[in-house]
This record gives structure tokens, C-alpha cells and sequence, in this order.
């Protein structure tokens, strides 16, 4: 890693940084697929986007990219709903929904553009990222992927790099203060391990080599309507409100292996607050059901960390403080959120209804897919043809 | 030979099977391919011109120093030595030059500043009176170089003010369905943006909205009234179903929002922390504008005729001068502009100041912002130059156009030219035209600081420097292999056989012109076994 000697002063300077609050949150979410049998895909952004909002980001700070093809899809017997449980509880897709990429407007190129912040000029503000240095981030991304690229829309992939890579620009260019980035896809946890620039938390939903399994179908709508591994973290989410106290520990350590039946991943090496207390955080990964220790990297940092610890309302929040004015201007004072915990569940959520329907593989077929025995073939069919009808054209 | 090939042609009577036709054949293709190589190698390679890079690290080394000289009273000869290192600590953009006495008119230069002797606390043009008592230091610290507000906005060079007017529900009860924005604009804004005209271009725009809901139900208090607690502050805006802006442009906007609550929500009030209903109507959210809840006083006689149609006010200049004057407030803060301590009191009797409406704020507050600003972008600037640098130099795929180019050369040449000016001391500047007012100096520093910022932002985010999709090498082999392979290696055959060919023929011809030269004539060159 010729970046690591590198970040070390970046990680003791951002030590000293951290400690001023973010003045603003933002959210982007990718649904990086398309066709009515990716409706899981589409359910697992829609139900994030519902979460941030429910969590306080204003629409003009989520950008929404999504094929969009789910909900007015010929296919979908329940039209123009989006559900994400088989009961269909609740409508995803119900008011409001304010998609900004939407369709074949979801390609790398835009994903990129949208992060980096190279847009024309002609880019509408509700299709930009207006971040600054005091912004939180939180991405989401979900589709079919392989080791260290997911595929957008059958037709073109981003790379772990190429995400790395704008990472960094957005970083030089002080488009954030922190970022939060979950990808749920097979081999998720290679998406996450190129990043190389400062005060990103990472988390994936599956091991190297290992899928990314969908939680349930439902036989009315006929598909897969969630991810397994997006279900859960959106269970969970549903414990928080916005003046919840629970940190990222609280959601990390929620994860379980048997259920979501995959390994996810968390990457904390490159975050200079601690995840949470170090008790639950501490045992993270060790469990039943967890085969290997290596999907926490980071670890052995952890306990060096002395910050505030990073609440999960940090990056799912809205507006952070308000100043109320006075009628004269003396006795303006500055606010900050009461700060006690209050874990009420509200009404409609992702219910659990564990019924052990069986999952269905969305492993992708381009997965790995063998180029250089692809090539390889191509080579000797080439050569084959030249000795079969390269003498009889140049000669007889 | 066998009887059946008679059947055939022989091959040195099919006339593309002459020698001469078929290597002129097998090389056009071989002179196409080799012409064609610059080409695929400008098509396929990225556009990287070189960056200065060397002059932006040096340039972006250099510190800021803006020359700002005091003249003290006599009367405070002791304190030269305290207010000098006072500004050290704080301030190290300043370049503080503080004399006394005698010594202010002796170097010849008109100071910036004057600070004379008075048992009151007053500030008057760039003149400030201080009595003998209290910190000098802290004052004059407080006044040219406070800390900016962390809830201002970016510096940006133009800024678009959006004053909206929302009525929650407008089908019943009062609705406000105008409001002489131009008159309360002009009373309360435009001082404001005059004022600060050196620093900022302004657009105003402004609407009136009849539905605009909350997103969450306020919280009922007692005797009818409604209160938003400080966590519904922060959800307050509903930006879903508000449109607050119009996106006609991409600058940066200040929102300023009044809203009226519907008939059965009023009045609407702001609580404290504790509960109880505070006495302020407005709030400001950092960095992005301000809100103003307007309760419309209900009209007694509709309080017995329950089913009335909604009755139309228009607000007048003089109604919303509360409301507008909050906005004003925000306004300052958001700008970044410091405030003075609340100790100082502002002489009236100086021309420039006359009236309050012209100009709301001292030169002491706008020379202070203007050099809080200049420093803010030079700063920017200069990490934003850097960045570009840096990034095109790690990202190898990265392309670098002929426009990014001038845009960091023309970033460093404003870079260049304030750093300039400062550097070849501020003082001899100002000596030069004593007629140049410290404003005037300062407002042409932030100007080329702001160009110098407009264009770094505008290299670094430029469209065309979108790296490459990242291509593993396997994915190379993958694309060339099967495109080229196949279609080269008869071609490499073919060249290789008549190359070998066209030798042996030499080879023959030499040996037959040793020997004798009519046998090669009279059989075809090619007959030779394969």
C-alpha cells in the first residue's frame, strides 16, 4: 500500500479535527439495477430513501438514483407501489418520492460526475451533490456486483478504484467532512477495501467469494422483494428516532450471520472517531455463525480512539442546530438537540416474518467472469483459422 | 502431375496470383495498419498537459499578510507593545503596524486606523475613542479581527436572496395573499446589499405560496396556541413540498422564509428547551436562511361565524417591518458580517453615517469582513490549486484539457497578483495615493482573491477532468485479443511467406546469374512443392 505512509499524518491532523460537529447531512443512494426480476434492488434503495427521510435529510440532500422500473412495471400487479415485505405493509413507494437520476440516467459516468462534482453547467441543483467541508455523506449502494466492481444496469461496471479514486477527489476538494458507505451486493466487502482517503467508515454485506442473499419473496407480486442484508439494517433503523443515542457499534453489532446469511463487513481503519463503546464493538465478529475475524478492518485502532463516538443520527440526521433570534439581537442563543434516548418504535416497519422462504442466489453471472480464458479461446480459434486458410489465400 | 488437376487453372494464369498483384495486396494491407497505429494511439491515449505544478506548491506555501496600521493617542504610548503581540497571537493574516503619538505622523503615512482619547466608547468612520480604562487590546481585537461566524455562509461572489411568503393551508380562514415586498425590500434589504456591494452581487426574488404544509403535527400547548419544540426547528423546512428557490441559476441562495400557520394552528410559537413558549418569532439555520412565523392577529368578528370563507389580507410595508427586520439580522449573520461589541456605541455625527438606513454597518465591520474574506479565499484558494495538482498527479488517468490549464494558470496569476501587493509592502501602497481609501485597497485585494478562488473551483471541478473507468489489464487482453488475433496472424503468416519467398527467389536468381541465366524464365516461380 503505497498510500499508508501517507495517511498517517492525515489521520493525526483529522484527530485533532473531528471534534466540531457537521453542519449538514446528505444521502446518495444507488439502485444500480434495472428489470422487473431486480425489483429486491430497487425495494432495498427505496426503503433506505425512506429511512434517511424518516431520519430528518430534506429531499434537496438525497440524490436518488434508480432505474425506476419497478412500480408502473407492466409486471407489477400493484401498481405504482413498491413493497418491501410480503405482507405489503407498506408502500415505498407511496408520496413524495423525488427520484433525481432516474432510469438510463443511472450510468458510472453520472455516479462519478455526481460525486467528483464535475457537472456541466446545465445540471440541475437537485441533481448535484452541494457538499462542503462540514458535510456528512452517507452512501448507499445496492445491485449486482462481484469482486471489486458492481454492475450498472447490464451494461457497464464501477470499480472499487473508480470509487476510491473519486473518494479521494472529493476529499482534496473538501466535498466532505465524513462519509458512511454501505454497499449491499455479492462480494461487497471488496468495494470498500481500495479506499485510501480519510474519515470514511465502511460497511459491506458480504465476504470476498461469498453472495449476497435476498430475504423473501412474495408470490403475489411473484419476485424477491428484499435483501436480506438491507432488511436487517432497515429493521434496526427502525429503533431509531431522530434524537436517538445508539452509535455505529449499536448497528454493527446487530448484524447477524445466520439471518442475513452472509458475512458483512466493517472497514473503521480510515475513521478517526470510535464506532461506539468498545464492550459490544469489542466482540464484533467473534460470535456464532461468524467463520473468519478479518471482515472488521480496523481493529486494532479502535481502542486508540479518543473522540466523540460516531452516532448512527450522524449521518442520518437533518438539520443539526438552529439558532433561535431574539426580537433584540443580544439574547440569541445556540441550540443543540437534547441528547436522551428515546427508542420508541414507530408503526410501519419492516416486520420480521421469518418465515424461511427459500432464498434465491443474486449472484451475479458476470461474475468473475474469465477473460483471459475468454482470450484465450479467441486466440487459438484465430490461430486455427490462419493455419487452415492462411496458406490457401496467400498461396494456392 | 495427377490427370485431375487439369480439371483446375493453373494458379500463374489467375492474374492475382502474380507475384507482383498479390505482395502489392498483402502490403497495402500491412501500410494500412502502420498508418493507422498514430491514429488508434491519439484516439485511445488521454489528454494530459502539464500543470504548473512547481509555482502552485511554491505559490501555495506563501502566507497572507495584510498590512493595517494603527495611529494610537499619546495617551496610550504603553499599550503599542500589548496590542502588537495581541494581534500576533490571533490574527497571523494581519500585518499590524501600530505606532503612537508622534510617531503617526512622523512615518509619513496615513494610518488606517486612529485611536483617540475619550471617556466613552464610541467608534466613529476609522476613528475610534477609548477611554483610559479597559483592555485596548481586546477592543481593538474584538473590531478588526474577530472570528467568523461559524453559521455564515461561503464566501461566493454572488448569492441569490429568496424571500417567500408561505401560507400553510390557503382555503380557509386568513390568508395572506400579497405583500408589498418591493417597499419592505427596499427599506430593510437593500442597505444591506449596498452596503456590502463590494463584496457580493446580489439577486433578489420572491414569491407568495398558498399550501405549504408541515411535515409533522406541532404540539398543542394550552389556551389554543401551538409550539414547535427545538427538535421541530430543525425538521421545520419541508423541502419536499416547499419550492423555496427557483433553479434558474446555480449560485449559492440565502432563503428567507415567512410563514403564516393556517387559521385553526394559530398562534404558532417557537418553545424554549424547557417548554415554555419563547418570545422570538424567528430562527436561523446556518448557512442556508431564515424563518419568520408570522401569526396574523385573529379577527374578532369571525370568532362567532364559524364557516368563513377565507378572508384575503395584503401586508403592508409597516406589518412585515418586524418580520423584516429579523431577516435583516439573519441576513448579517449569514453574510459573515462581525458584529461590534456590544460596548461600542456608533457616532452619528460623521457624513458617511448620517442616516442609519444607508449604511447599517461601521467601516470598521466592512474592512474587517472584507479582510475575512480575502483571507478565507486566498486560503481556499490556494488548497484548491494544490488539491487539482495533487489529484491529476496521483490519478494517471485523469485528463487534463487546454481549459483546466488556463484556468490554474489564470487562478495562480490572481494568486500571484494579491500576494504581490501585499508583499511589496502595503504601507508604500498606501503612501503612493493618499487618496486611496483603506476600502477601496481592501475591495480590489478580494477582488483578485475572489477570481483567484472562482477559477481554482472552476479547474478543479472541471467536466472534463473525469478520470478514466479504472481497466484491469485483463480486461485490455479481453478487448484487443479476439479483435486482433484472429484478423493479424494471417496477415503475419502471409508477410512471412513471401518474405521468405521473395529471398529464396534472390537466392535463386543470384545462383542462376552465377550459373546460367535461362532456366529461372522458363518454369513459374511457384512451382515449388508445399
Amino acid at each position: 500500500m503505497r498510500f499508508l505512509p501517507l495517511l498517517f499524518p492525515l489521520a493525526l491532523f483529522s484527530y485533532t479535527l473531528a471534534s466540531q460537529q457537521h453542519t449538514n447531512n446528505w444521502a446518495v443512494l444507488v439502485c444500480s439495477s434495472r428489470y422487473w426480476f431486480n425489483y429486491r434492488h430497487m425495494a432495498n434503495a427505496l426503503g433506505m430513501y425512506r429511512t434517511v427521510k424518516r431520519l430528518g435529510i430534506p429531499d434537496s440532500n438525497i440524490i436518488l438514483m434508480l432505474a425506476d422500473d419497478a412500480a408502473c412495471n407492466d409486471r407489477n400487479k400493484f401498481s405504482g407501489s413498491v413493497y418491501a415485505n410480503p405482507g405489503r405493509h407498506l408502500d415505498l413507494y407511496g408520496d413524495n418520492i423525488e427520484v433525481d437520476y432516474r432510469g438510463y440516467e443511472v450510468t458510472v459516468e453520472n455516479f462519478l460526475r455526481l460525486l467528483t462534482g464535475r457537472l456541466e453547467d446545465s445540471v440541475p441543483r437537485s441533481k448535484r451533490l452541494l457538499t462542503d467541508s462540514n458535510s456528512n455523506i452517507f452512501i448507499y449502494l445496492t445491485g449486482h456486483g462481484g469482486n471489486e466492481f458492481l454492475k450498472f444496469q447490464d451494461n457497464e461496471e464501477v470499480s472499487a478504484h473508480d470509487i476510491a479514486d473519486a473518494f479521494h477527489q472529493m476529499y482534496q476538494g473538501g466535498r466532505y467532512k465524513e462519509i458512511f458507505f454501505m454497499v449491499d451486493t455479492c462480494q461487497a466487502n471488496s468495494m470498500y477495501s481500495k479506499f485510501y482517503s480519510p474519515n470514511i467508515l465502511a460497511t459491506g454485506s458480504s465476504v470476498v467469494g461469498e453472495n449476497s442473499y435476498s430475504h423473501e419473496n412474495d408470490y403475489d407480486i411473484g419476485v424477491a422483494v428484499i435483501d436480506s442484508y438491507t432488511h436487517y439494517i432497515l429493521e434496526y433503523m427502525e429503533k431509531v428516532n431522530k434524537t436517538s443515542r445508539l452509535t455505529m457499534a449499536d448497528l454493527f453489532t446487530s448484524y447477524d450471520v445466520p439471518k442475513i446469511g452472509s458475512h458483512p463487513g466493517v472497514r473503521s481503519d480510515l475513521f478517526s472517531r470510535p464506532l461506539g463503546p468498545q464492550h459490544p464493538m469489542a466482540s464484533y465478529g467473534r460470535g456464532h455463525g461468524w467463520k473468519v475475524e478479518g471482515e472488521w478492518t480496523g481493529r486494532e485502532q479502535e481502542p486508540y480512539k479518543r473522540d466523540r463516538e460516531a452516532l448512527i443520527t450522524d449521518f442520518f440526521g437533518g438539520v443539526v442546530s438552529v439558532d433561535v433570534e431574539g426580537e433584540c439581537e443580544s439574547d440569541d442563543f445556540s441550540y443543540r438537540p437534547a441528547s436522551e434516548e428515546i427508542s420508541k418504535p414507530s408503526p410501519p416497519s419492516f416486520n420480521p416474518s421469518l418465515s424461511s422462504h427459500p432464498k434465491s442466489s443474486s449472484r451475479s453471472y458476470f461474475d468473475s467472469f474469465p477473460f483471459l480464458r475468454a482470450s484465450l479461446a479467441f486466440f487459438l480459434l484465430g490461430l486455427l483459422f490462419a493455419f487452415a486458410f492462411g496458406g490457401r489465400i496467400s498461396r494456392r | 502431375m495427377p490427370p485431375v488437376a487439369s480439371r483446375f487453372r493453373d494458379p500463374s494464369t489467375i492474374f492475382f496470383q502474380n507475384d507482383s498483384v498479390r505482395r502489392c495486396i498483402i502490403a497495402s494491407y500491412w501500410i494500412i495498419i502502420v498508418l493507422a497505429i498514430p491514429l488508434w494511439w491519439k484516439t485511445t491515449s488521454i489528454e494530459r498537459l502539464g500543470l504548473p505544478t512547481s509555482q502552485v506548491y511554491a505559490e501555495a506555501e506563501k502566507k497572507l499578510r495584510i498590512p493595517l496600521s494603527i495611529c494610537l493617542d499619546e495617551i496610550f504610548i504603553d499599550e503599542v507593545a500589548k496590542v502588537m503581540t495581541g494581534f500576533q497571537d490571533t490574527a497571523e493574516y494581519l500585518d499590524v503596524k501600530v505606532t503612537a503619538g508622534w510617531e503617526c505622523n512622523q512615518s509619513n503615512s496615513s494610518s488606517d486606523y486612529t485611536v483617540a482619547w475619550e471617556d466613552k466608547l464610541e467608534i466613529q468612520d476609522r476613528t475610534l475613542y477609548h477611554p483610559l480604562s479597559g483592555s485596548l487590546t481586546n477592543t481593538l481585537k474584538s473590531l478588526l479581527a474577530p472570528q467568523i461566524d461559524p453559521r455564515a455562509a461561503q464566501y461566493a461572489p454572488r448569492y441569490r436572496l429568496s424571500f417567500t411568503l408561505l401560507n400553510e393551508d390557503g382555503s380557509a380562514g386568513q390568508v395572506v395573499n400579497g405583500w408589498d415586498i418591493q417597499e419592505a425590500i427596499q427599506r430593510h434589504v437593500s442597505p444591506i446589499t449596498s452596503a456590502l456591494s463590494m463584496l457580493h452581487n446580489f439577486t433578489i426574488e420572491s414569491q407568495v405560496q398558498f399550501h405549504a404544509p408541515l411535515a409533522f403535527e406541532p404540539q398543542s400547548l394550552s389556551e389554543g396556541a401551538y409550539g414547535l419544540t427545538p427538535e421541530d426547528l430543525t425538521v421545520f423546512v419541508n423541502s419536499a413540498e416547499w419550492t423555496l428557490s427557483s433553479s434558474s441559476s446555480n449560485d449559492p441562495v440565502l432563503h428567507f422564509v415567512l410563514f403564516v400557520p393556517s387559521a385553526e394552528r394559530r398562534p404558532l410559537r417557537i418553545l424554549n428547551e424547557d417548554g415554555t413558549p419563547s418570545t422570538s418569532s424567528a430562527f436561523l439555520i446556518p448557512q442556508w436562511g431564515g424563518i419568520v412565523i408570522l401569526n396574523l392577529p385573529s379577527p374578532s368578528s369571525s370568532q362567532d361565524e364559524s364557516p368563513s370563507p377565507s378572508e384575503r389580507v395584503r401586508l403592508t410595508a409597516d406589518d412585515l417591518r418586524q418580520s423584516f427586520g429579523a431577516f435583516s439580522r439573519q441576513m448579517t449573520t449569514l453574510l459573515g458580517v462581525p458584529k461590534l461589541p456590544p460596548a461600542i456605541s456608533v457616532s452619528s455625527s460623521s457624513p458617511s453615517s448620517s442616516s442609519s438606513f444607508s449604511t447599517p454597518f461601521t467601516h470598521w465591520q466592512i474592512d474587517t469582513l472584507l479582510r475575512l474574506r480575502t483571507h478565507e479565499n486566498i486560503r481556499r484558494s490556494q488548497d484548491t490549486l494544490r488539491s487539482t495538482v495533487k489529484v491529476v498527479d496521483e490519478i494517471e488517468g485523469m485528463p487534463v484539457g487546454e481549459e483546466v490549464q488556463n484556468q490554474v494558470r489564470g487562478s495562480l496569476g490572481a494568486l500571484k497578483h494579491v500576494l504581490e501587493i501585499l508583499s511589496d509592502d502595503g504601507n508604500t501602497q498606501l503612501t503612493a495615493t493618499p487618496n486611496t481609501p483603506t476600502s477601496q485597497y481592501l475591495s480590489s485585494l478580494l477582488a483578485y482573491s475572489a477570481r483567484a478562488l472562482t477559477l481554482s473551483s472552476k479547474a478543479f471541478f472541471n467536466p472534463g477532468m473525469l478520470a478514466m473507468l479504472y481497466f484491469p489489464a485483463e480486461h485490455k487482453y479481453a478487448v484487443y485479443t479476439p479483435l486482433f488475433a484472429s484478423a493479424m496472424i494471417p496477415l503475419v503468416v502471409a508477410a512471412m511467406r513471401e518474405v521468405k519467398a521473395w529471398m529464396k527467389e534472390r537466392k535463386e536468381k543470384r545462383a542462376a546469374l552465377g550459373g546460367g541465366g535461362g532456366e529461372v524464365r522458363d518454369g513459374p516461380p511457384e512451382q515449388r512443392e508445399d
